[in-house]
């Protein structure tokens, strides 16, 4: 989806992102499991195969909405790795939820504190957002983790993302639109208050990485780049169309539930950026 | 040694005679048990002043914002606390130019001025650039003090105040010189410092060290969270109308349960303006066209009691903030996204609906931070 120069360019971006990562850690860091390897994740997010640009009217969805994008802000959880003898390793030591936000550069790389054991991976999976277990209100008490709070009205917990943005609406007015998920909720007569929720409805959901197979050795430090196509969010399988769901969803599950089956189908993707051996 | 007096907005510069005996013979008294004591052992180790723990309470952050160079202790917030309220501060004597923090941070006024006048004004008469923002809670604050988030740290704050015109138009020498001519400020400092030194950055950070003390956490809604009370029901649906999108939506920016502090500490153009003058807005500091209009969601906290309200101090009552946001948007290119009720001008509130609102909000003030004797001024000063 992506062309070469792109590639190219976040490549470069990349190493120097790691070579910080690196160069940041003191000696405290490093795990006595030599004899394991490590893996770390970088988040990107793209349009259209191209760096996400902010605060520019520069897209269009599959509604036809022109749209820009201010910021992004959510949770991936209960990363899995799965090995190729069936065993599942569950990262879950030290920070099992992972929080992004594109405006705090440092939360865009996630170094796993879980020593790997060395072998062949069939895949990877994580939760988007967080689930219904772990998703407790007051369990972020510090920024910027904390001003992901989802209200205890409609479900308690913690946002699973704000995307937040602007569209060119029907009438050529540019309006703000919060894409924002999370605990759902089902109202009964039509009458959109707490009083009258029936149901919470759990929209995380698990994503299974594609192509996302990979070696580790000993001592090995693996590194892979998690990209959002934020375009998928509102196309395939459901056209999500700004103009008909307004700015804000949290109390509109039929909106939040388009958003999360689009999500699960090709929002995310993973690539292995480069190795290195200890 | 220390001679009774009200708050230093009433201090006299005079002495009694009692006074200047005691103040005569302390220094031989202190000396002669200093002998005395010097027998024990103890006395070749260094005095420690007493750690100052805060204590968090429920649902708050736990990091706290304390510089390594600053840690807090028992005697720095005493010393803080004198310093704050002393009117000698601003290193002057005479009883008309006197002027200290708590000229203009009232603790009844949630450490805000609470004068219908938009900005305050110093010693001079200046007005200040924007309105006052109440000293609450700061020890939770990120490092983005003021309006646009522009000063760093309550000590460069504290530091900005000695000499900025509009507030105590002095310098660093004069308030250390005054300070220093004070008896009995000596004692506070060792006993806070671990030593007699008096000096600038010292009283800068005993002076933060009690800004930091400032907690409120004990509000009707508090003990709501706790579970010890229950809100009415015009209160109860005031805060769903607070933290529902398709309510008012202040919740994003002001917090909430998942956020006691009631403000997220950012900056949002909350679509006041279609034009922007004021060149100490958010953009003055990121240069970020966006950030234009931009200012802090100040705390919510006692905000019945901070009036007037904005930056600029346009609303004097509550009533009218309401209406802003119900009504009077101003949509522009840079609105925060989050203010996504500008399609329709506003949130549209209903009459019960404001009212509700303004009941909730209501729940916010906290009675024992306003009359807390830990902040209030000391009834002695040296």
């Amino acid at each position: 989806m992506r062309n070469t120069s792109h590639r190219i360019l976040s490549g470069i971006i990349l190493i120097f992102a790691f070579i910080a990562m690196i160069s940041s850690c003191d000696e405290s860091d490093v795990p006595a499991e030599l004899e394991q390897g490590k893996i770390n994740f970088y988040f990107a997010h793209f349009n259209n195969g191209e760096n996400l640009e902010f605060d520019t009217m520069k897209y269009t969805n599959a509604a036809g909405n022109n749209y820009l994008v201010n910021e992004i802000q959510y949770f991936i959880s209960d990363v899995k790795l799965y090995k190729s003898d069936g065993s599942i390793k569950l990262i879950d030591d030290w920070d099992d939820i992972h929080y992004v936000d594109t405006d705090i550069e440092s939360t865009r790389s996630w170094q796993v504190y879980d020593p790997i054991e060395p072998g062949d991976y069939e895949k990877i999976s994580f939760t988007f957002g967080i689930n219904e277990e772990k998703n407790q209100s007051l369990m972020f008490l510090n920024p910027p983790e904390r001003d992901m709070f989802w209200p205890e009205f409609l479900g308690g917990g913690y946002h699973y993302m704000k995307l937040n943005g602007k569209w060119l609406a029907e009438n050529s007015q540019v309006k703000p639109f919060n894409f924002h998920l999370g605990i759902g909720q089902i109202y009964s007569g039509g009458v959109i208050e707490p009083d009258s929720i029936t149901e919470f409805i759990q929209n995380y959901f698990e994503m299974e990485l594609p192509a996302s197979s990979f070696s580790i050795t000993e001592g090995e430090q693996v590194y892979f780049e998690i990209l959002m196509n934020v375009d998928n969010w509102f196309q395939n399988p459901h056209v999500y169309n700004h103009d008909e769901w307004g700015g804000d969803i949290m109390q509109k599950q039929d909106a939040m539930k388009l958003g999360c089956e689009n999500g699960e189908e090709d929002v995310f993707s993973i690539y292995q950026v480069f190795i290195i051996e200890n | 040694m220390n001679w009774k007096i009200g708050k230093m907005e009433n201090w006299k510069n005079g002495k009694s005679i009692v006074t200047s005996c005691l103040q005569f013979i302390s220094p031989f008294l202190l000396l002669s048990l200093s002998f005395s004591s010097c027998n024990e052992p103890v006395c070749s180790e260094p005095f420690s002043p007493t750690p100052y723990e805060i204590e968090i309470p429920y649902g708050f952050p736990t990091q706290l914002n304390i510089p390594e160079d600053n840690p807090m202790t028992v005697g720095g917030v005493e010393l803080g606390r004198m310093l704050f309220y002393d009117g000698r501060l601003n290193g002057r004597t005479h009883p008309d130019s006197l002027m200290s923090c708590a000229s203009c941070h009232r603790q009844e006024n949630s450490f805000e001025v609470g004068i219908a006048r938009p900005h305050p004004f110093g010693v001079t008469g200046k007005s200040t650039h924007h309105a006052m923002l109440p000293m609450i809670n700061l020890v939770w604050n990120p490092g983005y003090f003021g309006w646009n988030g522009s000063v760093g740290s309550i000590e460069e704050d504290v530091l900005g105040v000695i000499s900025d015109p509009t507030e105590f138009d002095s310098s660093p020498e004069k308030v250390v010189n005054t300070i220093k001519s004070i008896p009995g400020y000596e004692a506070l400092f060792e006993n806070a410092f671990a030593s007699k030194e008096i000096t600038i950055d010292r009283i800068v950070k005993a002076i933060a060290q009690f800004v930091r003390t400032l907690i409120s956490a004990n509000t009707k809604f508090d003990k709501y969270m706790h579970g010890e009370v229950q809100l009415s029901p015009e209160e109860l649906r005031g805060f769903v109308l607070f933290t529902t999108e398709e309510g008012a939506d202040c919740f994003h920016c002001h917090g909430g349960y998942g956020n006691p502090l009631f403000t997220t500490n950012k900056f949002y153009n909350n679509g006041k303006d279609s034009v922007f003058t004021d060149p100490y807005d958010r953009y003055f500091i990121t240069g970020d066209q966006m950030d234009k209009g931009g200012y802090k969601a100040t705390t919510l906290r006692n905000i019945e009691l901070t009036g007037p309200y904005m930056h600029d101090g346009r609303f004097e009552t509550l009533e009218e903030v309401i209406e802003f946001y119900s009504h009077d948007l101003v949509n522009t290119p840079q609105i925060d996204p989050l203010m996504h009720h500008i399609a329709n001008g506003g949130i549209q509130l209903t009459p019960n609906e404001k009212s509700d609102l303004m009941a909730f909000i209501k729940t916010l003030r906290d009675e024992e931070f306003l009359t807390n004797p830990q902040f209030s001024s000391p009834t002695e000063f040296p």
